[in-house]
């Protein structure tokens, strides 16, 4: 006799995190999708302008930026791989690498804004600057807030606040900073090379 | 044999992958075949989080559908958005 269970589907896994972070998760990149897509309509009202605006700003700290986002969220990744485990002094060294990759890529924004701000660029300066300027500070807000989570959540790790069995908090915050990078993902190539 | 594929060498990949976009970028000076080029390294990289960062591989087709959903139309939007420009 056959085992029902046996030709039953595989159940689909669930999210990983807390549930309530997916869904202020979707409604983030619902809201910085619409501006994605008002930025590259605006570009085509704004070629020149655009195009031109587009090469005064530091591609290369926009490509170093990535490069740290990008490693930060493998970081998490490692951490989370950690806890799984049972390994907590690994994960909390792996979410203060991830730390201080955040912290790297928000001295060079500044560094960016710092340079922006004494040439007296503002968000009235032009079109193209009000959304490179709403855009990034937006994204640079995110920054920081992710950092923030995982800062507590590296906190609680050390207190012993979780285990290879309670690790709920360690994917929610993994999956806050995956979200945070996979918005720059676009972010840099829409606003900083495509042209 | 280990997989190649893993999050250590999807790490690796993501990073060439900008590197190579900032370079096509930087000395194609612009163009259809390097806007293209870029988009689909972000498209590619964007896949990179949300399936093996994100850890979203095996999860329901509903939250799959989300977020594949999203990254596909804002790439095929910005896309449209730059043909018509040139």
């Amino acid at each position: 006799m056959m085992n029902p269970s046996a030709s039953s589907k595989p159940e689909a896994k669930l999210l990983p995190g807390d549930l309530a972070i997916w869904f202020f998760i979707f409604m983030e990149l619902l809201v910085f999708g619409i501006f994605f897509i008002i930025y590259a309509v605006m570009r085509i009202e704004n070629i020149e302008l655009f195009n031109e605006y587009q090469q005064t700003l530091n591609r290369e700290l926009g490509l170093a930026n990535t490069l740290l986002l990008i490693s930060s969220s493998y970081f998490v990744v490692r951490a989370v791989q950690a806890i799984r485990h049972n390994n907590v002094a690994s994960c909390i060294h792996w979410l203060y690498a991830a730390l201080a990759g955040g912290t790297g890529f928000l001295i060079l924004k500044s560094l960016e804004y710092h340079d922006k701000f004494s040439a007296g660029i503002s968000l009235s300066t032009n079109t193209f600057y009000m959304f490179y300027l709403s855009l990034t500070l937006f994204h640079f807000l995110h920054v920081v807030l992710g950092m923030l989570i995982l800062f507590a959540v590296a906190i609680k790790a050390k207190r012993g606040a979780y285990s290879s069995v309670n690790h709920t908090g360690v994917e929610t915050a993994a999956s806050y900073w995956h979200m945070v990078d996979l918005v720059w993902i676009i972010l840099f190539p829409l606003v900083y090379i495509i042209r | 044999m280990k997989s190649l594929y893993n999050v250590h060498t999807i790490w690796l990949l993501m990073m060439l992958l900008t590197a190579a976009s900032y370079f096509v970028g930087d000395l194609g000076k612009g163009g259809w075949l390097a806007m293209l080029f870029v988009l689909v390294a972000a498209f590619i990289k964007g896949v990179f989080i949300i399936r093996d960062f994100m850890e979203l591989k095996g999860v329901s087709l509903l939250w799959r559908a989300i977020m594949y959903g999203w990254l596909w139309v804002v790439c095929i939007s910005i896309s449209i958005a730059y043909f018509v420009s040139v």
